[in-house]
């Protein structure tokens, strides 16, 4: 799509956006560190993250990341969760009807594209609350053990919250592709600057 | 259950020799700072989420995992002469103990199956029994000043607790673990197991228990290290 204007993106949008990229960023290096001292596949005997894609230097070092990341992480979406809903963001800017219905009978395949790539950025957010709360089920078992009884047992609830690092990945890859297929670099740039 | 060993820990870098010192793509003089700014923050959270009183619901001896829970040591074990073991309960209190294995066994049992969760992010149910830390604390008649717990482990180990945790009811000194007598490697005769914290908090082997009013420049053998002292679950 050749667009003529530069599309406009809401600052509030782009500074969630650019937030929780970075906090990601850490969640995800930071937890490769934690990862590495019991591999939730295969314990001691499970193959480490190789040191480059981990944060921290060592568990404790990790684990500081993690806790600095997850309150800001956490507190960047909840806002943004209000704001969408105080904004009304959330009836035209997420995933509706009508890209159900370009899916399944458009004729258009940039329209297709653009629903596409409503439904890859609406789908990661209940994604992320999982992640988030995955994550408290493991830090304070004590004080909330329902969430581990939620996720079964305490290999499940380590599989979901590390299910977030190839899913936080996969979708990085996809709303990257999408984004240039529905706007181009243009789209992109209006998101980061 | 005290953290990994010297050689765990270089063994868990190995992917890269210099992993643990140059660690990745962050380095941890780093962490450092983050853990400075950050954990004080989090030792609040931690804080105003125990519940002191409140036991922490338990499971059923069904669920007992005795294959998950893995021996961690940050050195030896040591070899304690059972007949000649003392508890010693000292600091600020009216009434210093020194406690043999028998005076412990005549104190009321508790037993409790709760889950141990390790830092390094592995979990296993177990049953714990042994006397309420409470318990003795209250033998030893603290001054109304005390705030903090020291405990001191025959293989050098040491730790300290904040005392609201020490007097949570499943904080237990433990002389039995899933059913039997304490194994040696697991910290016969006598070691810490509580539901409300980290593996590491739970020394083993304790033969000292000093009561004080102001935590001293060492907090504990991972802690003076880097580790969260709080470390609450």
């Amino acid at each position: 799509m050749e667009l003529k204007v530069l599309p406009k993106q809401a600052i509030l949008a782009k500074t969630f956006h650019w937030i929780n990229v970075v906090s990601l960023f850490v969640m995800l290096t930071s937890g490769l560190q934690i990862y590495n001292a019991n591999p939730v596949f295969g314990g001691r005997a499970g193959i480490p993250i190789p040191p480059i894609f981990t944060l921290g230097g060592w568990l404790a070092g990790g684990r500081d990341w993690h806790f600095a990341g997850m309150g800001i992480f956490s507190l960047n979406l909840l806002w943004y969760g209000i704001y969408v809903i105080v904004s009304r963001r959330w009836k035209h800017r997420f995933v509706g009807g009508n890209d159900i219905k370009a899916l399944q009978t458009g004729k258009n395949p940039k329209r297709k594209y653009y629903a596409w790539h409503r439904v890859a950025y609406t789908a990661i957010v209940p994604i992320l609350l999982l992640a988030i709360l995955s994550g408290i089920g493991m830090y304070k078992p004590a004080q909330f053990p329902w969430i581990v009884d939620l996720f079964g047992d305490w290999q499940a609830l380590r599989i979901v919250h590390f299910s977030s690092v190839p899913t936080v990945i996969g979708f990085a890859i996809v709303h990257s592709f999408l984004a240039l297929k529905v706007g181009g670099s243009r789209l992109i740039d209006s998101m980061f600057w | 259950m005290q953290n990994f060993s010297r050689r765990d820990f270089l063994k868990i870098a190995g992917v890269s020799s210099s992993g643990l010192i140059l660690g990745g793509c962050g380095v941890p003089i780093f962490a450092d700072v983050v853990g400075a700014v950050t954990e004080p923050m989090n030792q609040k959270l931690e804080e105003l989420l125990l519940k002191p009183d409140t036991p922490v619901p338990e499971f059923a001896a069904s669920q007992i995992e005795p294959g998950k829970l893995i021996v961690n040591t940050f050195g030896f074990t040591p070899v304690i002469d059972p007949a000649k073991f003392r508890l010693i309960i000292d600091g600020e209190v009216n009434q210093p103990l020194s406690l043999s294995l028998n005076e412990i066994y005549k104190l009321p049992l508790t037993s409790m199956i709760i889950r141990h969760v390790c830092v390094e992010g592995w979990a296993a149910i177990v049953q714990w029994g042994g006397v309420r830390l409470r318990d003795l604390i209250q033998l030893a008649q603290p001054k109304p000043e005390v705030q903090y717990v020291y405990f001191q482990s025959a293989d050098r180990y040491s730790e300290s607790w904040d005392l609201r945790s020490c007097l949570h009811p499943q904080t237990l000194m433990a002389y039995q673990m899933n059913g039997e007598p304490l194994p040696v490697q697991n910290g016969a005769p006598l070691r810490l197991a509580s539901p409300i914290k980290l593996g590491y908090k739970q020394s083993k082997w304790v033969t000292r228990i000093t009561l004080v009013s102001k935590l001293g420049r060492s907090r504990g053998y991972w802690e003076d290290q880097g580790y969260e002292w709080f470390a609450g679950l």
